[in-house]
């Protein structure tokens, strides 16, 4: 036994010293090359002869679809430009973009980035700064765009991205419940709980939440915190959930899990809620501004409850805004042909042509246009956008904000289920957001 | 060196370059890693020694995923070794639909985890799930992803995946036995308890160790369902290990606390296993 | 006679308890892989009108190649494990080279999470070249399939009498001729039954693929986690995948299932 033993140690400590001796050549190669822009000279009109490929990374929702369709379009102007779209679930996104630019050799040209991650991302060297790029594309209105979304993009002053879709937060609800109830939409967060509450009778429910751990339930309170007045930080930044607005918002947000929205739904997301509407067992949901014509589509998932879906600005008036934007890596593989794309197809016409295919908007003249307004989703539902985006915040600011909004997801969804009051479930969050954020 | 030996030398060669390949070098870099202040978006990388692993120990979280994994693989892998013995003990004297019978009980575990995983989203989910509606309208009120719930429905997920291993394991073990002993314990009148207690239990024991080995190293491994149903909720409570360090290590960037995470992890299930299965072990080299 | 009457049903009872509680999630799969958009909202519903479309759907969504890809790096990774690995278990549990310290770091080896080990293996991939490629998803696969399948026949290994080899070097076949015509075709059905396991591993894996290819190049878990997504409930779709993705593994349960019992049996899993 005792030879077993001091063999066993003798030989894992062996494979232990040849290990270490191979780590040291593997990470000699750490030293990451912060950022070596290629782009030189003309970095803004891309010559129409220009060749190459631009592999992107996207999700797989429906401005994809639209985006390309757009690609033979494209095509006409940079006849040599190939556009290759690898679109994925959200879930994988992040995972492979990190992998991408931890690479010799990207995967990806040029990235979907979503607002959570431009600090991080920026900091880190990942991303291209677009500025030059900018200034140097004639008829290139980038003052043009929303400006929330222009925040998102900007880290310390540097602009690293060129929005292309907006995904606000807003109340979805059946109008003809609604009607048949006698109720208008409610105008305040009180009014919103008693609303709801009230349609929450003969099995049907008034709301249908999205308290999952992290993302989603932190996605759908912070409207609940801006309706109650309050907000994620302070004027100065800091923290700011531990306050008297923060405890209203969650124990009206309790209050409504527990009595009108859909029993054993403390697992709920998008789908599930979704489905829930569709069903026509809950009459209203907090929801991305996209969920609307996917409620409303005829032969869709709501069966005969098409079309009378529609959408506002989160109760309160203020909406959580979150965004899509398109990035440059660092280390793409051809970053000139990759803003030919995005110039293209941020150009004004373009994105007109984009919103009328049932594109996300995010310029202002795009929806100052006859075409658009008539010919799209149609301009009840683009003006529910515009307003939404006029007053919005993200659910999170500045670095490590993926980490945060897990940290204080996950806290609120121990009040939810009961786990943790909700006095110290809000001082707790307010202490991750001070730890992994700074003060 | 004899011949015999060095024939043995060079049949296992080829084996011992490939892990290396495919196992020394993944592991010796993130047991490198795990001495470094390493992130997947830091420019500059030092070296700090084992104040990863200092950090750990006091990395309540981490310990609580742990926890859950512990309770979760126990709990999961006893349930299928029960269902998996009595099941094959059924298999075993079944004379008519042998094949159909036997291909349909352990088909599940040739499904993907991620399937399985999402198939039970929808089929427990608390409004629209088929099976929670079969059970509301039969007065049941029960939810499967609730606080106090969720660990357990994901155990059954596991056993229903993977109770079929054990089965097929068992059966492989009862039908490569000798039947004598079993014959002469009946003969003898001994009651059912008394043969599968005395007889057929100590006679599957080999069996038995190396599909609970097996078995349990696997379910320690648990990643899928989590990632299609819960994400770790509610609050904390179905954050495995796995999870925990695909969170730490990849979403939050920080790949060399990760890897220090992963080789205490490691080190601690070594000594179990060196401890409680030392003879499989030894009875493998 | 009674008593083993009763028995009898009992027996049967609880086989049937078994199949039922495996074939009844399957069978809402295959329901729903059959129903509309609409009708999938109401879970229960059994009338409804069926429709092709999920099928047709799932079979436009580049499912098959993703099949394909999952086949050939389940096969290759199988392969490789069998080539390198079958001689080292026949090493190991007859000559005991590399003794209990290599048994226990093949055992080892499943320990770690893949999380850790995902990035050197994309550093691999770029020092192989074989980046954005399913060749990369190979040495990850290895990484745990190797170890099972060693640790699976080196049992096997065990369980033959050394006698009938030394029987066949008194008949004058050399040391490699001997293990390759009397040791190997009596541990075959055993090696059947690893490779089952092994490629069924494979085939079951989704992390790496996460991790290690584009999308362009994903294998199947993958594929069908896709579905779940931001677009809108592709339930329909998603359940076809789900089936199109088991049904071939399930047809091979069916034929290989005997073997599998065989090869496990026999003395095969012991210590």
């Amino acid at each position: 036994m005792a030879t077993t033993a001091s063999r066993t140690i003798a030989a894992l400590a062996a494979v232990g010293a040849l290990t270490l001796s191979l780590a040291g050549c593997v990470t000699g190669s750490q030293d990451r090359s912060s950022s070596t822009p290629t782009a030189g000279g003309s970095t803004g009109e891309i010559a129409k002869d220009h060749s190459g490929t631009v592999r992107i990374i996207m999700e797989s929702v429906n401005d994809t679809d639209v985006i390309e369709s757009l690609i033979p379009e494209f095509n006409k102007e940079y006849p040599n430009i190939s556009i290759d779209i690898d679109s994925m679930v959200y879930d994988q996104m992040r995972d492979k973009i990190v992998a991408s630019v931890q690479s010799p050799e990207p995967a990806y040209d040029l990235f979907a980035t979503d607002n959570p991650w431009f600090t991080d991302f920026s900091q880190a060297g990942f991303l291209q700064p677009l500025d030059e790029r900018i200034a140097a594309t004639p008829d290139f209105d980038n003052a043009d765009y929303f400006q929330p979304l222009l925040d998102i993009t900007t880290v310390d002053g540097v602009q690293y991205g060129v929005p292309y879709m907006n995904y606000a937060v807003g109340y979805v609800y059946r109008k003809d419940v609604f009607a048949d109830a006698g109720l208008e939409v409610p105008g305040t967060l009180d009014e919103l709980v008693t609303t709801v509450k009230s349609l929450t009778k003969d099995g049907k429910y008034g709301i249908a939440l999205q308290p999952q751990r992290g993302y989603k339930i932190m996605e759908e309170w912070v409207g609940w915190l801006f309706a109650a007045g309050g907000s994620v930080y302070d004027a100065e930044g800091n923290a700011s959930l531990d306050t008297p607005e923060a405890h209203k918002a969650l124990e009206a947000y309790i209050d409504v899990f527990n009595n009108a929205a859909p029993k054993n739904s403390l697992n709920w997301m998008f789908d599930d809620a979704q489905r829930s509407v569709a069903s026509g067992d809950s009459a209203s949901l907090i929801s991305y501004n996209f969920a609307l014509p996917l409620l409303n589509e005829e032969g869709g998932i709501s069966g005969d409850r098409a079309g009378e879906f529609t959408l506002v600005p989160m109760i309160g008036g203020k909406s959580v805004l979150g965004s899509w934007s398109w990035s440059i890596p660092t280390n793409s593989g051809d970053p000139d042909a990759a803003w030919a794309f995005v110039s293209w197809l941020g150009s004004k016409d373009v994105d007109a042509q984009r919103v009328i295919a049932g594109g996300s908007p995010v310029r202002e003249s795009t929806l100052e246009r006859e075409d658009v307004l008539t010919e799209g989703y149609g301009a009840d539902y683009l003006n529910a956008i515009k307003a939404m985006l006029a007053n919005s915040d993200q659910i999170s600011h500045g670095a490590n904000s993926e980490e945060m909004i897990q940290a204080v997801g996950t806290e609120l969804n121990e009040a939810v289920a009961g786990t943790k009051s909700v006095d110290q479930a809000l001082k707790d969050a307010n202490a991750a957001i001070i730890r992994i954020q700074g003060e | 060196m004899t011949s015999d030996k060095k024939f043995g030398v060079l049949m296992i060669t080829p084996l011992v370059v490939v892990l290396i390949a495919a196992v020394g070098y993944p592991v010796a870099t993130s047991l490198n890693l795990s001495v470094t202040d390493f992130t997947l978006t830091s420019k500059n990388v030092q070296n700090i020694g084992m104040e990863n692993y200092a950090a750990a120990f006091s990395d309540t979280p981490f310990w609580e995923a742990l926890w859950t994994t512990t309770a979760y693989t126990v709990l999961a892998v006893s349930i299928e070794l029960i269902l998996g013995i009595a099941i094959a003990a059924a298999l075993v004297k079944q004379k008519r639909w042998v094949n159909i019978t036997r291909s349909v009980l352990i088909s599940p575990m040739f499904i993907a985890p991620i399937a399985v995983g999402l198939m039970f989203r929808f089929l427990l989910n608390g409004q629209s799930g088929a099976i929670s509606k079969t059970l509301a309208a039969l007065g049941i009120d029960h939810d499967f992803f609730g606080s106090g719930n969720v660990l357990y429905t994901l155990v059954g997920m596991d056993v229903w995946q993977w109770t079929p291993f054990m089965v097929l394991l068992m059966l492989a073990g009862m039908l490569s036995m000798p039947t004598a002993p079993l014959e002469a314990a009946r003969v003898d009148g001994a009651g059912a308890l008394y043969r599968l207690r005395r007889v057929l239990l100590p006679m599957l024991r080999p069996t038995i160790t190396v599909a609970l080995v097996l078995r349990a190293l696997d379910a320690m491994r648990v990643f899928e369902y989590v990632f299609a149903t819960t994400k770790g909720g509610p609050g904390t409570e179905s954050v495995t290990v796995q999870y925990f360090i695909y969170q730490r290590g990849i979403q939050f960037f920080d790949l060399g606390y990760a890897s220090a995470l992963a080789f205490i992890v490691l080190a601690i299930v070594a000594v179990i296993v060196l401890v409680f299965a030392r003879r499989v072990v030894r009875q493998h080299g | 006679m009674v008593e083993q009457r009763f028995s009898r049903i009992l027996r049967s009872t609880w086989i049937a308890a078994g199949i039922l509680t495996i074939v009844l999630p399957m069978m809402w799969i295959v329901i729903a892989s059959l129903k509309s958009p609409a009708d999938l909202t109401d879970a229960t519903k059994i009338a409804f009108t069926p429709t092709g479309e999920n099928w047709a759907n799932a079979l436009a969504s580049g499912l098959p190649a993703a099949l394909l890809r999952s086949l050939i790096v389940g096969v290759v990774v199988v392969a490789v494990s069998l080539v390198v690995g079958v001689p080292g278990a026949y090493a190991l549990a007859r000559y005991g080279v590399g003794g209990t310290p290599l048994g226990f770091v093949l055992l080892m080896a499943q320990v770690l999470p893949p999380a850790v080990l995902v990035f050197p293996f994309l550093r691999l991939s770029h020092l192989l070249k074989t980046n954005g490629t399913i060749a990369a998803l190979i040495p990850a696969h290895i990484s745990f399939v190797l170890p099972v399948v060693v640790w699976l026949l080196i049992g096997f290994f065990a369980s033959v009498p050394v006698s009938i080899e030394e029987q066949a070097r008194i008949d004058g076949k050399s040391r490699l001729g001997a293990f390759w015509s009397v040791v190997i075709p009596h541990v075959r059905p055993g090696i059947g039954a690893a490779c089952v396991f092994g490629f069924s591993l494979s085939w079951n894996d989704m992390f790496y693929s996460l991790i290690l290819v584009p999308g362009s190049a994903q294998t199947l878990p993958l594929t069908i986690a896709g579905f779940n997504t931001f677009r809108g409930i592709e339930l329909g779709t998603m359940s076809a995948a789900i089936l199109l993705a088991s049904i071939p593994m399930l047809i091979a349960t069916f034929f290989i299932q005997k073997h599998l019992v065989q090869g496990l049996g026999g003395n095969g899993v012991k210590y």
